[in-house]
């Protein structure tokens, strides 16, 4: 039989353990849009029944422990997923500034140039004493050259503004691992003294995502739901309650920024997040069109050459070169192409050496349908290199569009495991509340039992 | 117990109303510009297509504009040779007069002196320049071709060469741009300058004026037969020309079909998008709208 201080004590119980409940669900609703926030069950237990005259009484209610509900597995995912996303969607950026200087679909690029430079020597053929029209051939010369060169440095400055996306990128690593590491700490003790770490991994797990989006990541549990995370390359960026800070390094041949672990240059292995796709637009996507218009701008201008060196000037002298001799083996070639005379007589027209023919002209015209670019035509090289570009962006988009869709369709299920839903909430609003009124009233009903105990014998006092 | 379903419906409900945004975009770009490839992107290998129509158009335009710069320069060579035959039949004429019999010496003088005058027209002929270049010099454009020589049996002097030179007016067509002088004007089938001073001295002298005749008539039929040449070279810049302009507008086709927008799907587009919008808006508003169990309670 239990006694009635242990009936009030069991419900008052109730009412501290519904308090702590409806408590838990006010927080609930409090987060309901905190980013990365999981919703947190109560967990309730029966308290251990006493023993009464050889009988067992329930006592109670108890709260065991407040929950935090998350999956780790789908976190993982997320953050995985937002490491390709992120990493295609910073290469994206990139490639569409480069893909807007040879929008050919609007007027822009080089094709108008390369088509105006040979147009000029058709014209010249017509009349190939005519200076105004030698002059024509200098200024379109010079207009190609022009072309090459700003798209070579628009290209170039798409390098450097990727360069310094990569040392942004890094100080932003270095901040979130530090701040990971700390509640990494705060996450291993609190699990190890039994309290829910769930409010730390929370904010951990919205830190690790953002680390996600700017650097491939491993997660690897490392005990008391502390995780230790390296890139997948290898390199340490938190080991428990540790941060292992990155570095940049300007590399004396190109002057753009390496990433430097603990004295290991890890550029070449990271190939995720805004970092990933910085590197790859800067060290792979922006060098393959530079190193097709460089190889164009070589080739033509040492074809160009050779063609006017074997003929005769205006002057009845020996050809010269017209471009300024490229670069040997080409790199640099676009960026540094010009423009080689001024003198319009020196344009070697004739064969002959007699000043009406236009035989060289014609050599030098034929160059359009020859294959000295890699095998191709100048204008088939050159609408490769669209080809090339407009691809590697359409592929590209499709990489992002594809990677949003996941990453919406796991944030979709890891809400579906952590988030809050409202009208839950309400219903276990009510339920608590509704507990503790009627542990309140129990505890009522007792006192008032109690007063008539204490009252028996009293002839004042309640008969029942 | 039901599957419980992410209670955060907002980032789909945006993305509905984002992707029917874009597909609007997309269409009103397309209506703007007349085209359904605005980027490289948007379809690589009809932008590279593109390249290679925009270069075969603007090479096509530089075609027609030096058919017109070589026929101004045939049309001149032609005309010259026109008059040029003219003043031959005007030599045969007097040639005919001073072979009558019945002529004095000083008629004969006069007709010689006529033949000389018409001499000095064929240098002026034979030296016509287009734009300061010389038509009848073969490639040697820079100075007259022809000059006076006493010493020689023709009178002059060729200072040209014999080339020829040709300029392209179509892709792989090419047209020959002149007839040296020395073909034209002193052709052993033929020799006009020979055969006019042939005729001065003739008819000067009063023997082998028939002679002289008969030379002045071979060099009218040679140069007649020189000149086709401008005749079939114009003839060939008309029809590269018909041919040219027919061209322009296969490419400007071609790029319609490369890159041109099909309005009447892109307006359908456009209307399609702006209904999914206004649907997806709406649902957006009513759903963020729905009473939850909270609004329920008292």
């Amino acid at each position: 039989m239990g006694t009635l201080g242990a009936s009030l004590n069991i419900a008052v119980g109730a009412m501290l353990t519904d308090q702590a409940a409806l408590s838990t669900t006010s927080n609930n609703i409090a987060n309901a849009n905190t980013p990365g926030y999981s919703r947190q069950t109560v967990d309730l237990a029966e308290v251990s029944p006493v023993e009464y005259g050889g009988l067992l009484v329930g006592n109670g209610v108890q709260l065991q422990q407040v929950v935090s509900q998350r999956s780790s597995l789908l976190q993982t995912q997320l953050d995985q997923e937002t490491q390709q996303q992120s990493k295609y969607n910073s290469y994206l950026g990139s490639m569409q500034q480069v893909q807007t200087l040879f929008n050919e679909t609007s007027g822009t690029g080089l094709q108008s140039s390369l088509s105006g430079f040979f147009n000029s020597l058709q014209q010249l053929s017509t009349s190939p004493s005519d200076t105004s029209l030698r002059a024509g051939v200098l200024s379109a010369a010079q207009n190609l050259a022009q072309g090459f060169s700003s798209t070579a440095a628009n290209l170039v400055s798409q390098q450097r503004s990727a360069d310094m996306s990569v040392t942004q990128s890094v100080g932003q690593i270095n901040s979130l691992t530090a701040q990971i590491a700390q509640l990494n700490g705060e996450v291993s003790t609190a699990t190890s003294t039994g309290q829910n770490p769930g409010p730390f991994q929370d904010q951990r797990d919205e830190l690790i995502n953002q680390l996600s989006g700017l650097v491939d990541l491993s997660e690897i549990p490392a005990g008391n739901n502390s995780l230790t995370l390296t890139t997948t390359g290898g390199a340490n960026l938190v080991v428990g309650n540790q941060s292992f800070q990155l570095a940049t390094q300007a590399d004396p041949s190109t002057g753009f920024q390496q990433v430097v672990s603990q004295g290991t240059n890890i550029t070449s292995s990271i190939n995720g997040g805004a970092l990933g796709g910085a590197i790859e637009a800067r060290d792979t996507g922006i060098p393959a069109v530079l190193s097709s218009l460089d190889s164009l701008a070589s080739n033509l201008e040492n074809a160009v050459n050779s063609v006017n060196q074997a003929g005769t000037d205006l002057n009845g002298a020996p050809g010269g070169n017209i471009f300024t001799t490229p670069p040997a083996g080409g790199t640099g070639a676009a960026l540094q192409m010009s423009v080689a005379i001024s003198d319009p007589a020196k344009i070697a027209a004739s064969l002959d050496g007699s000043t009406g023919d236009n035989s060289n002209l014609t050599a030098m015209l034929n160059l359009q349908n020859q294959n000295i670019v890699g095998g191709q035509t100048p204008l088939n090289a050159y609408a490769n290199l669209v080809f090339q570009i407009g691809n590697t962006v359409s592929a590209a988009q499709s990489e992002v569009s594809g990677s949003q869709a996941l990453v919406q369709q796991i944030q979709n299920q890891i809400g579906s495991v952590s988030g809050v839903n409202i009208n839950e909430e309400a219903a276990n609003l009510i339920q608590y509340q509704q507990a503790y009124e009627a542990a309140a009233q129990v505890a009522g009903v007792i006192n008032s039992l109690t007063s008539t105990a204490i009252n028996l014998g009293h002839s004042s006092g309640s008969t029942g | 117990m039901s599957v419980r379903l992410n209670p955060d419906i907002t980032p789909d409900l945006l993305a509905s109303i984002e992707q029917a945004q874009q597909n609007q975009q997309t269409a009103i770009q397309q209506m703007s510009t007349g085209r359904s490839v605005n980027n490289l992107s948007d379809n690589p290998a009809a932008a590279a297509g593109l390249v290679g129509n925009n270069a075969l158009s603007s090479e096509n335009d530089q075609f027609l504009t030096n058919v017109s710069d070589v026929q101004g320069k045939l049309q001149t060579a032609d005309s010259a040779l026109s008059n040029a035959t003219q003043l031959l039949t005007t030599a045969i004429t007097v040639g005919t007069q001073g072979a009558n019999g019945t002529l004095s010496d000083s008629d004969r003088q006069a007709l010689a002196q006529q033949v000389q005058g018409l001499q000095q027209q064929m240098l002026g002929l034979a030296n016509t320049a287009y734009e300061g270049v010389y038509v009848f010099g073969g490639t040697n454009v820079s100075a007259p071709p022809f000059a006076q020589d006493a010493s020689s049996s023709s009178g002059v002097q060729y200072n040209g060469n014999s080339h020829v030179t040709s300029v392209q007016i179509a892709e792989g067509t090419s047209v020959q741009t002149n007839v040296a002088g020395s073909q034209l004007f002193l052709n052993s089938g033929g020799n006009v300058f020979s055969a006019l001073n042939d005729l001065a001295n003739a008819l000067t002298s009063g023997n082998g004026i028939a002679a002289a005749n008969t030379e002045v008539q071979q060099a009218f039929s040679q140069l007649t037969t020189q000149r086709i040449t401008y005749g079939n070279g114009l003839s060939q810049l008309q029809s590269s020309q018909n041919f040219l302009n027919q061209e322009q507008v296969n490419l400007s086709t071609q790029q319609n079909q490369l890159v041109g927008a099909n309005l009447t799907a892109v307006v359908a587009n456009e209307s399609q998008a702006q209904v999914d919008l206004q649907a997806a808006l709406s649902a957006t508003g009513q759903v963020l709208n729905l009473p939850n169990l909270l609004t329920y309670l008292k």
